[in-house]
């Protein structure tokens, strides 16, 4: 049946609207900001906005990464401990050198590093990313605690480092700044670049790519090394924001990435997907932690209601694509 | 129950009564109709050809058989009794086996368990008997003359032993009807012998069977009666004594293909584009060495097993080789990848499109420019208005079907696909194009679209390295014939020199 | 790895060499020789290693990964994942605990337990396997789901066991004539019968077979979706089973029992010998990729090494024996 000619979509305009798996998330968005609006009407207030952006900043500058991970059809499961191995890095360099700079730095390459590794154990050892990457979890969540046994504190109270995540350019954090740069370079990156096409081919088809005379283990070695670079980041402003460098910090934190990238719409078995998508998939994550805060409701809701929003999500994408196929 | 083979029992039969009456079969696909008002009539005993070009309806129709799809209009009886066929689980219920083309067997299990896939043999405490399962697997070999090990494990198999398996596997329990889908698309010819061998012997215990080919001289040989769909109807039914070679392609095709095989090029340029040293590898390639000028399509032949696609995968620098010297317009390919080759100027059109070709999700426009974006980028980023331009010229100029160039591609017909294929080839512009297969599964209207391109192709000056399995095609379109056989180059002529008997004989040896 | 050991011999006589090839070419036999070589390097840097009291000590803290890597492996073998895993291991002591309150009975305690895992492993096998969403989502989904709903019903804080019924110490520390632990007894019966299971009932070989070749195993007739989703309540039942023998342990429903216990079964299911992509693996060799990791990490613990470095090590090792594994099929 393979030559069956398929039905070419009746109107493509129509076809491209019902293509985009964000309508289906703007609508949720939209939803979910009018319900709580109803409950809790501080939610439209300024530093209620801000709080919200503030929040998603963390998870943002990850997920740029995690989703051009998932595009070319891996996944890297070590953000998590490599978030909290990294802000330790990044305080304790700090402390050592007395420089903010020097701190910064080595966190966000230890951060590459982590994604170095990843990305040879998975392109030249062949190990399947999900376990080579659980794996390095262990390595890590070990590590950390090999490296300091406690938290780092910022022995010289250093204000620059707070700064990075407590501070405003005109209105806005830090961090919102930074994450909203890292959203907008990764979504010109893989939209408008050779690099981007690039890691959406490697993605739908490796063997294609190669016989086309794309490189796909450099290609997937270095996203690798770029989400290992914006974990490190991350694991800076965290840090940063909680004034020490804490070892036990960013457990779950994987699984929160992973699953705003693929509420997103981002294909597990890459070639699919955006980065306005994962901006949305993060929105929708945390606008419903923060409306869970407003409305005083019992905080352990914010596992419960993402986890179902996830599945349902990713079922009505389901349905959306068969549909479309019909 | 498993004491006797299935096969050594009759069939239960009713004489008079068709083993399979199916009656105004319609099956629709979104916006396609596969098949429509189409009869099948089978008598026990007997053998039943089905033929039709691509796209005919042979495969819907067997698959509703089959229970994999569901009819939508339509009435089959099964020995006079109406049967409804929701699952393959039904149509298994009913005695009906079908060997499919795409090999349907467990690749990890050995070759005695897939034979017992449908049902394995139990004791009374349901514990699966391997004994009967090792005893009769060994049996069943024997008795139809099958040398297949029935402890290896089938993912170890060659092609050609794991079409055996599927087709003896049809044979391990009681059956009344047999479908077998184009059974010998990888079988020697001894093999085939084998196969008919069987078949009698199917049809003597009155079994009936259904023989999906398009081969014409096999339908001669084994079937009883020939019925012909096209575009998902019923053409005719007829006894075979009364078609001749003709009769059958002129009911098939409906029309009658003109030229097939156009050529427009002149004669081969002196100037050798791809010289290949004693090349060899680990996996299957021995000592091959051959040139390829601009200007010529040079064919390679070869049986199933033969080496061609290797050879090709070899040459474009996919698959590692082991010793050997490639050379593509005098400069070496070295390193060995394909990263190297493109840039050489050498490019490989697979014969597996699904899998090594197309990004089946991602639109037109990316399958078609993913091997020359860097033409259309500036500092790295691409210019989408030039990429669109230069993408809808192929378009047009291949005249592929497609409503933008943002469908996406697993939604055009396999013919167009290839096309797509060959123009991501042409607009980075070559110097070699390997082309393996070129027309498998696509239809012959589009059949002779490819071979016209190909001409084009050696036309404008590049050198074309064909791997083909379909002797019409080597004969159609090449200039120079090489034959492989066990890894190894047998014989190499001109066209004008090529018989098919001097092919077939070096494809043999 | 023949799934069939019965049928790799049955193809007549070879010689001894060609069947010591054989043998070492299977990864239960590889991984037994490492399990071997990492037991004689602890005994010989420890004296504390080989008696019977650590042995059999591990081999209780083993049972548990045990007995969910079973369920998990045969849910892999079929071609999907189970992560949710790590939380009913958690979240089972809760209605346990509750029941066994409020109505004094053990027995009740475990129906309560076994029920919630049933509902859990119902619905991840419903929405995988017959709506079709990608298991792991789906099980991630009832991962935060589950999680949360501990935390929801607990407050964040350990439900105690009122009663302090003997039975319910017993079958979480208690012991077989006074040597093997109960939970190891437990992961013997339960790996005897599943072992049995996947070699030699029709339905174990479904699972293979689904695993393996889903379009295939539809062809040969059958229920493809229904195989799955037994698969998914196999998995839940064990993490529940696991998780009674847990709280047992912890003598109470601690909300944070079973964090992170998914990714140490995954692991070692995986270092087993249990493919991702489904269709291969022996509930042997995941048997040994337990003992392996278990025995390692209280090895490393008798050698005053910090517990952290276990993590670091089985880390590696995961990696390796992946990497190693890749490389031998490749070849």
């Amino acid at each position: 049946m393979s030559d069956l000619i398929q039905p070419a979509k009746a109107d493509p305009v129509v076809g491209r609207l019902a293509g985009n798996s964000q309508i289906v998330l703007i609508g949720l968005l939209v939803l979910l900001c009018l319900a709580i609006s109803i409950g809790a009407p501080q939610f439209y207030s300024v530093e209620n906005v801000i709080a919200i952006l503030r929040q998603c900043s963390l998870v943002l500058i990850v997920a740029a990464g995690m989703t051009m991970l998932l595009i070319a059809a891996e996944v890297d499961l070590s953000v998590g401990a490599s978030l909290a191995f990294s802000g330790c890095v990044a305080m304790d360099v700090t402390n050592q050198t007395g420089s903010v700079a020097m701190g910064a730095l080595a966190g966000i390459l230890f951060g590459g590093a982590v994604g170095l590794f990843n990305g040879i154990v998975v392109t030249r050892l062949k190990v399947n990313s999900l376990i080579a990457t659980i794996a390095t979890m262990m390595i890590l969540q070990g590590g950390v605690f090999l490296y300091t046994r406690e938290a780092v504190q910022n022995r010289h109270q250093q204000r620059g480092f707070t700064e990075i995540s407590t501070g405003y350019i005109g209105p806005i954090p830090i961090p919102v700044i930074i994450a909203a740069g890292v959203i907008i370079l990764a979504y010109v990156v893989l939209r408008h670049t050779t690099l981007g096409r690039y890691i959406y081919a490697v993605g739908a088809n490796e063997k294609a790519a190669r016989l086309s005379g794309l490189r796909p283990e450099r290609l997937k070695l270095l996203v690798f090394v770029v989400t290992g670079l914006l974990t490190g980041l991350a694991g800076l402003i965290l840090s940063s924001l909680m004034n020490t460098g804490q070892p036990t910090a960013g457990r779950g934190f994987e699984l929160t990435v992973v699953a705003a990238v693929i509420l997103g719409g981002t294909s597990l078995t890459g070639g699919r997907g955006t980065l306005i998508g994962t901006l949305l998939g993060v929105l929708v994550l945390k606008v419903i932690d923060n409306g869970i805060i407003i409305l005083r409701w019992d905080q352990n809701l914010q596992m419960i209601v993402p986890g179902i929003v996830i599945v349902v999500a990713t079922y009505l994408d389901l349905v959306r694509r068969t549909s479309d196929a019909r | 129950m498993h004491a006797d083979l299935a096969i050594e029992k009759p069939a239960h039969t009713t004489p008079g009564v068709a083993a399979l009456e199916m009656a105004g079969i319609g099956k629709r696909f979104p916006g396609v109709l596969a098949l429509e008002n189409v009869d099948l009539r089978l008598e026990p005993g007997k053998v039943h050809a089905l033929m039709g070009e691509n796209g005919a309806g042979k495969s819907t129709l067997i698959k509703i058989l089959a229970g994999v799809y569901q009819k939508d209009a339509g009435t089959i009886r099964i020995s006079g009794v109406e049967a409804q066929l929701r699952t393959p689980r039904d149509a298994l219920r009913e005695g009906i086996k079908v060997v499919f083309q795409e090999i349907a067997l467990i690749s990890e299990f050995t070759v005695a368990e897939n034979i017992f896939l449908e049902e394995y043999p139990v004791n009374k405490a349901g514990s699966i008997r391997w004994n009967t399962i090792r005893k009769e697997a060994a049996a069943l070999f024997a008795r139809v003359g099958f040398n297949v090990d029935p402890a290896a494990k089938v993912g170890s198999l060659p092609l050609s032993q794991q079409q055996m398996v599927e087709i003896a596997r049809a044979l391990a329990h009681e059956a009344r009807i047999v479908v077998m889908d184009e059974p010998t698309s990888s079988l020697t010819p001894n093999e085939v012998a084998l196969l008919f061998g069987v078949i009698r012997r199917l049809t003597s215990l009155g079994i009936a069977v259904v023989y999906v080919t398009h081969k014409l001289d096999e339908v001669f040989e084994i079937a009883d009666t020939v019925t012909v769909l096209r575009d998902g109807r019923h053409i005719s039914t007829k006894p075979i004594g009364e078609h001749t070679n003709d009769s059958l392609v002129q009911d098939m095709i409906g029309r009658r293909i003109e030229n097939l095989f156009p050529r427009s090029r002149g004669a081969a340029r002196d100037q050798v584009v791809v010289s290949v040293e004693d090349l060899s590898t680990d996996a299957k390639l021995k000592d091959i060495s051959f040139e390829a000028r601009a200007g010529e399509v040079l064919g390679f032949f070869g049986l199933m097993g033969a080496g061609r696609t290797e050879l090709a995968k070899a040459i474009v620098g996919f698959d590692p080789i082991r010793t050997g010297r490639i050379t593509i317009d005098s400069k070496a390919l070295h390193p060995h990848d394909t990263r190297t080759g493109v840039s050489l100027g050498i490019g490989l059109l697979t014969e597996d499109r699904k899998t090594e070709g197309l990004m089946l999700d991602l639109p037109v426009l990316q399958n078609t420019s993913l091997a020359s974006l860097e033409s259309f980028a500036r500092g790295g980023f691409v210019d989408e208005t030039r990429e669109r331009s230069a993408v809808q010229a192929f378009i047009d100029r291949f005249r592929i079907k497609t409503p933008n160039l943002d469908q996406q591609i697993k939604y055009l017909s396999g013919g167009n696909q290839q096309k797509v294929l060959l123009a991501r080839w042409l607009m980075r512009g070559l110097k070699v194009i390997v082309v393996d297969e070129p027309t498998r599964g696509i239809d012959v209207g589009a059949k002779s679209e490819i071979f016209a391109l190909i001409d084009r192709l050696a036309g404008e000056g590049l050198a074309v390295i064909m791997m083909t399995s379909e002797m019409p095609e080597l004969l159609g379109l090449s200039d120079r014939i090489a034959v492989m056989a066990n890894g190894r180059i047998t014989a190499t002529m001109a066209r004008d020199e090529a018989t098919q008997e001097k092919i077939l004989n070096a494809a043999i040896a | 790895m023949p799934q069939s050991p019965s049928l790799s011999a049955a193809a007549g006589p070879r010689s001894v060499s060609e069947f010591a090839v054989a043998l070492s070419r299977r990864n239960e036999v590889a991984l037994l020789i490492c399990f071997v070589l990492l037991v004689a390097f602890f005994s010989l840097a420890s004296d504390n290693f080989l008696t019977m009291r650590n042995v059999t000590n591990v081999l209780g803290q083993a049972s548990l990964a045990m007995i969910a890597g079973i369920g998990l492996a045969i849910v892999v073998i079929s071609g999907e994942i189970d992560v949710s895993i790590g939380s009913l291991t958690g979240a089972v002591a809760i209605p346990l605990v509750v029941v066994m309150n409020s109505t004094g009975s053990l027995e009740l305690g475990i129906a309560a337990a076994l029920l919630l895992a049933l509902i859990v492993g119902a619905v991840n096998g419903y929405l995988a396997a017959y709506v079709g969403i990608n298991s792991l989502i789906v099980t991630l989904g009832s991962l935060f789901v589950i999680r949360g709903g501990v935390y929801l019903y607990t407050g964040q804080k350990a439900i105690p066991d009122d009663l302090m019924l003997e039975s319910f110490y017993q079958i979480g520390n208690g012991r077989l004539f006074g040597v093997v632990p109960y939970p190891a007894v437990m992961a013997i019966v339960l790996l005897a019968a599943f072992v049995y299971v996947m070699r030699h009932r029709p339905f174990g070989r479904q699972i293979y077979a689904v695993g393996g070749n889903q379009e295939v195993a539809r062809l040969a007739g059958y229920d493809v979706r229904w195989v799955k989703f037994i698969c998914f309540i196999i998995s839940a039942l064990l993490a529940a089973v696991a998780g009674i023998l847990l709280s047992s342990r912890l003598g109470s429903a601690v909300h944070v029992a079973g964090l992170g216990f998914e990714f140490q079964v995954v692991a070692a299911v995986v270092l087993g010998g249990v493919s991702l992509s489904g269709g291969v693996g022996s509930l042997f060799g995941v048997a040994l990729g337990v003992l392996i990791l278990s025995f390692l990490a209280n090895g490393l613990g008798m050698l005053n090494l910090a517990t952290e470095w276990q993590l670091v090590v089985t880390g590696i090792i995961i990696i390796a024996a992946v990497a190693f594994d890749e490389m031998k099929r490749r070849r």
